[in-house]
């Protein structure tokens, strides 16, 4: 990242410098871009450049304070020229602070471009959207040590057979440690914006579909006659012949087709559906027998006992008038 | 939400459309009396239950006679095809009355010649 933005700055520094010193030679541009090439990453010079350009921004406010002909525009640092080389002002106000600094000139000017440039595209990205500042998500996150009694407590949970007490007591500690930490992380820290909350479409449930027409279902009739292969292997037409109902699916169920849901009570205790009958007599005793089968019937369900209960209601009540005169 | 239909349409339409494989397409029946079979087992399979709860009531010794007797009147009622006892069991493919085998449904000769040929499954010409 460094050398780029060093040679980034290289090129337009170069440029600058050649519309500030006129005529270089090509030999003396190539000495300066190996001489600016020496910007390090080490940490102590990350100071000291931060430290110089803080030095460098009093400096140019005092430039601009001094320079009363309002040349130099206000807002020259934070002037965005994306991708641009570097406004030529700053670049004269780096030199001259350089100049001032009791250093190597050219170094330090070096330096101080390539902070500016490095602001610079920090304030870009900042201004085109939240990036992601790793410094950010690391700080959140915390080196989880285990304490030496959870270790020999899984290892030892490893190593013995695993009793159900025993393991059950080590699985809960470390469950439960693991949980609170986990706990702890979740709910707390500022949020770091990775990841963008997905627009949670209202799902068409209204999607009135209404029925489809004759047509639709000609038309998908059509294509699924023309684009139906035939079976290339035994595999496909076994496949085919099973969703034509001709082949029975594996593993064989036995109560495909069969959907009971009653309880055997409801087979069985048949007695509440004869209350329509009279409590005593040659019926009650007729329908009593009828019920015993029936709770015995396992081929019946529920709803065909009933059916046939109530078929016998409506019988005997059309022979009413029959049963009087006897 | 018209593609959402077609689609399920298309599906619909791919399990239930037959096959291209060639295969023997039958439409008609044999003859006419497979045909009159048919329809007499048709009607048996409606009136099952019917006659059933009716001979409940009739084949008593608990209910009085009266009403027995009017049980027989209403099932000599009902149509004739509907009683089981009309149903013949003939062979499938030749309608063949007589000589059919009730596993296979099929007469005897047809049973022969389809074994001869190997297309009945797990059937061997008995040696011992």
């Amino acid at each position: 990242k460094d050398k780029s933005a060093a040679s980034k700055d290289s090129t337009p520094e170069g440029a600058s410098k050649r519309q500030e010193d006129g005529a270089e030679t090509p030999k003396q541009q190539l000495l300066d871009i190996i001489g600016n090439m020496k910007v390090e990453v080490s940490y102590r010079k990350k100071l000291q450049q931060l430290k110089a350009s803080e030095s460098k921004k009093q400096a140019l406010n005092k430039l601009e304070g001094l320079d009363s002909e309002g040349s130099v525009p206000q807002g020259t640092t934070e002037d965005i020229q994306r991708g641009k080389p570097l406004n030529p002002e700053l670049v004269k106000a780096a030199s001259a602070v350089a100049s001032s600094l009791p250093r190597n000139k050219k170094q330090t000017e070096s330096e101080l471009l390539a902070q500016l440039r490095r602001h610079e595209e920090t304030t870009d990205k900042q201004k085109k959207g939240g990036t992601l500042n790793i410094r950010n998500v690391i700080s959140e996150m915390t080196v989880k040590r285990q304490t030496p009694a959870q270790r020999t407590a899984g290892i030892s949970g490893r190593i013995s057979l695993q009793l159900d007490e025993d393991g059950r007591r080590i699985r809960s500690e470390r469950s439960s440690a693991r949980s609170v930490g986990s706990r702890r992380s979740l709910k707390v820290g500022k949020r770091l914006n990775i990841f963008t909350k997905a627009s949670t479409e209202p799902e068409h449930t209204l999607k009135t579909v209404s029925s489809p027409t004759i047509w639709d279902l000609e038309f998908a009739k059509e294509v699924a006659a023309v684009t139906a292969q035939p079976p290339r292997n035994g595999f496909e037409e076994m496949i085919q012949w099973t969703k034509e109902g001709i082949l029975w699916e594996f593993p064989i169920d036995n109560e495909v087709g069969m959907e009971d849901d009653a309880e055997f009570h409801e087979h069985i205790f048949l007695e509440k559906h004869l209350e329509g009958f009279p409590k005593e007599g040659p019926i009650r005793h007729f329908m009593e027998l009828v019920i015993c089968g029936l709770s015995k019937n396992p081929y019946l369900s529920v709803k065909q006992k009933v059916e046939h209960i109530e078929w016998f209601q409506k019988y005997f009540e059309e022979k009413k008038e029959l049963l009087q005169e006897i | 939400m018209a593609a959402a239909a077609l689609c399920w349409a298309l599906r619909a339409a791919r399990q239930v459309l037959p096959s291209p494989c060639p295969r023997q397409a039958r439409s008609y029946y044999v003859d006419w009396r497979m045909l009159r079979d048919v329809k007499r087992r048709k009607m048996a399979y409606e009136h099952a239950d019917e006659r059933l709860r009716i001979n409940a009531i009739r084949k008593n010794s608990i209910l009085p006679r009266e009403l027995q007797e009017v049980a027989d009147k209403e099932i000599a009622a009902l149509p004739r095809d509907s009683c089981p006892v009309r149903i013949r069991n003939r062979c499938v493919v030749t309608s063949r009355p007589r000589g059919v085998k009730r596993r296979w449904r099929l007469s005897r000769i047809v049973f022969r010649h389809f074994a001869d040929h190997a297309q009945m499954s797990g059937v061997q010409r008995a040696m011992w």
